[in-house]
């Protein structure tokens, strides 16, 4: 019996030491203490925007051209063509952007910072940075976390902007079976402000835990080589699973009571 | 207490463990009961021309199986009287990792203006000595004090600014990876002062050259061989004027040309910035070369410390093996 507990115990375990970087990764962010290195959160600012912005964008608007034609054609298939706006519209916003940002904010970002932190965690950088009095917690991962705050609110929107623009270009131009302003008519009747607002919201909340969880398995790595890679695959799978988690809580606690959409009087 | 008190402190065995009195030279001063090796090597001249089997460990006797672990540590350090007082000391640190006890005891004074080497096997705890001087590591018992602070009970904002009296070489040099060599130097001096740019790169056009890469400046660690990345390792270590610097094994990877002209960098940089500089190796070569006050780690305590001379003419016969780099002797591969 014992050995069938020793797995879900290291997972809490790990949970725990994950609960307790984050706080204090927050904590240097919050307190302000990032602060000491502002050029150095700009210079990963940076590296987000030409590292992961086409890739995110492009992303995005495949997928909003998918969401599109789904749409058109099953509205038409019932009998409905000009109701293909609320796809695009709940579609895009509700689920497919967030869950799409958190797929590849996984798999280019956070392996990415794994990685990153990892190889200089084996190479002794990081303990070079803690020697030359530099605290490298505030300098690898506080900076990190700041940068992501300060680019992917816009990062995301714009991909959301990019959703948006592929399913009008797929359902008025492509299929054309409603008018542009039939299609706008009920594509804005389906959303509203705060629906973006919640949308970005559980964006941001996905690409926080990634950034948080790629930090703490780039820091904490060991074992050499092999330890990085182990370090980026677990990484990995516990971004997946908080990613659905994120986006099911999201969805329960934003539109899992009130669907905010003209739908039953 | 005093740092000196401290050592003499060292002859009083920690709890639970107990070293018998007439234990402090075990190779010369046991005239009564004359350590196994000595009868080992008698017996091998007693008898020439016969097959005799090189036998490195000694018979358990009932009851001193730990005395007998540290029967070759005698604590014994002294000082040149030019000697000035303690950059760091370890006291009674013991530092364990799981089951395995890395620092077990350990009481050691790195000299103020002189250049120390801690030597060892490997895996006795050398790096680890390094780790606890800059608080990278902390003692589970015992205490480790540089400049007479001590550096497990200092808070974090303390520590930061303790840690830049100290520049470190590791092994690799850890340069990091996404600057250049000059980027790299130049960062302590960024991080930590308000100079500006023309002075950043008169004190890294200098310390680069001082290391013989004067026109390496743009490249990236990647492009360097292992010697030149410990080299650009060092000067970074220099550029804030560190008041201790540590190298931790320099000589490792490096052919033995490399490894002289590295040490002689280090000799000459010391001669003209002076501190305490603690070097830690395993290469005896690099001992001779360098040191001028010698500590010998095994099995997580001192063996001896002293001035370099009078370790090379130690009496102690762990000592004399390891320095002499002989394979009969007290230590053998266990």
């Amino acid at each position: 019996m014992q050995r069938y507990l020793v797995a879900p115990r290291d997972w809490i375990a790990s949970l725990g030491d994950i609960a307790k970087f984050a706080a204090r990764d927050f904590g240097e962010v919050f307190g302000l203490r990032v602060f000491r290195f502002f050029g150095e959160a700009l210079r990963q600012a940076g590296v987000l925007i030409l590292g992961s912005t086409m890739v995110i964008w492009s992303l995005a608007f495949i997928l909003g051209l998918q969401c599109g034609i789904e749409g058109a054609y099953f509205n038409r298939s019932v009998g409905a063509p000009a109701y293909a706006g609320v796809f695009s519209a709940w579609c895009d916003l509700r689920e497919i952007m967030p869950y799409a940002f958190g797929y590849m904010m996984s798999a280019k970002v956070g392996t990415g910072l794994v990685a990153e932190i990892g190889a200089m965690r084996i190479t002794d950088e990081i303990d070079a940075l803690e020697v030359m009095g530099i605290s490298s917690m505030t300098f690898l991962c506080a900076t990190r976390l700041l940068a992501s705050f300060m680019v992917l609110p816009f990062m995301y929107l714009a991909a959301v902007g990019a959703g948006f623009f592929a399913s009008y270009l797929a359902v008025v131009q492509q299929i054309g079976e409603v008018s542009s302003g039939g299609f706008f008519l009920i594509f804005w009747m389906f959303q509203n402000p705060p629906d973006l607002l919640y949308s970005l919201i559980k964006g941001m909340a996905m690409a926080t835990v990634i950034v948080i969880v790629g930090t703490y398995y780039g820091y904490t790595a060991g074992g050499g080589p092999v330890g990085v890679g182990t370090a980026t695959a677990k990484s990995m799978v516990l971004n997946t699973v908080m990613v659905h988690l994120v986006g099911m809580l999201g969805t329960q606690i934003f539109w899992g009571a009130n669907p905010r959409a003209p739908i039953g009087g | 207490m005093s740092a000196d008190e401290r050592r003499d402190d060292q002859a009083t065995p920690p709890s639970g463990y107990s070293v018998p009195e007439e234990s402090d030279q075990p190779d010369t001063e046991q005239e009564d009961a004359p350590n196994p090796w000595d009868l080992q090597k008698q017996e091998a001249e007693t008898e020439p021309g016969e097959r005799t089997t090189a036998v490195t460990f000694e018979p358990e006797r009932e009851g001193e199986e730990e005395d007998d672990e540290f029967k070759w540590h005698t604590g014994k350090a002294t000082r040149d009287e030019s000697a000035e007082s303690d950059a760091v000391e370890f006291i009674d640190v013991k530092k364990a990792f799981g089951r395995n006890t890395v620092l077990n005891g350990l009481n050691l004074g790195i000299p103020e203006g002189q250049i120390s080497m801690i030597l060892g096997p490997s895996g006795t705890g050398k790096s680890v000595c390094i780790k606890h001087m800059v608080g990278l590591l902390y003692p589970d018992e015992g205490d480790v004090l540089v400049h007479g602070e001590s550096v497990p009970n200092m808070r974090d904002d303390d520590l930061f600014e303790m840690r830049k009296k100290f520049g470190v070489l590791f092994q690799d040099g850890a340069l990091f990876g996404s600057m250049n060599l000059y980027d790299n130097v130049a960062f302590p001096l960024r991080q930590h002062t308000d100079k500006g740019e023309d002075e950043v790169n008169e004190i890294v056009s200098r310390r680069l050259k001082e290391v013989g890469l004067g026109g390496a400046g743009e490249k990236m660690p990647n492009e360097l061989s292992g010697g030149m990345r410990k080299r650009a390792g060092f000067a970074r270590a220099l550029v804030l004027d560190p008041e201790i610097v540590l190298f931790d094994e320099p000589d490792s990877g490096l052919d033995p040309v490399r490894t002289a002209l590295l040490c002689e960098l280090i000799k000459e940089i010391h001669e003209e910035n002076g501190g305490a500089y603690v070097v830690i190796t395993h290469d005896i070569m690099s001992a001779r070369r360098v040191a001028e006050y010698i500590a010998i780690l095994w099995k997580g305590r001192i063996v001896e410390s002293g001035p370099a001379s009078e370790l090379f003419n130690s009496d102690n016969q762990f000592v004399r093996q390891f320095l002499s780099g002989e394979a009969r002797g007290p230590l053998g591969m266990e």
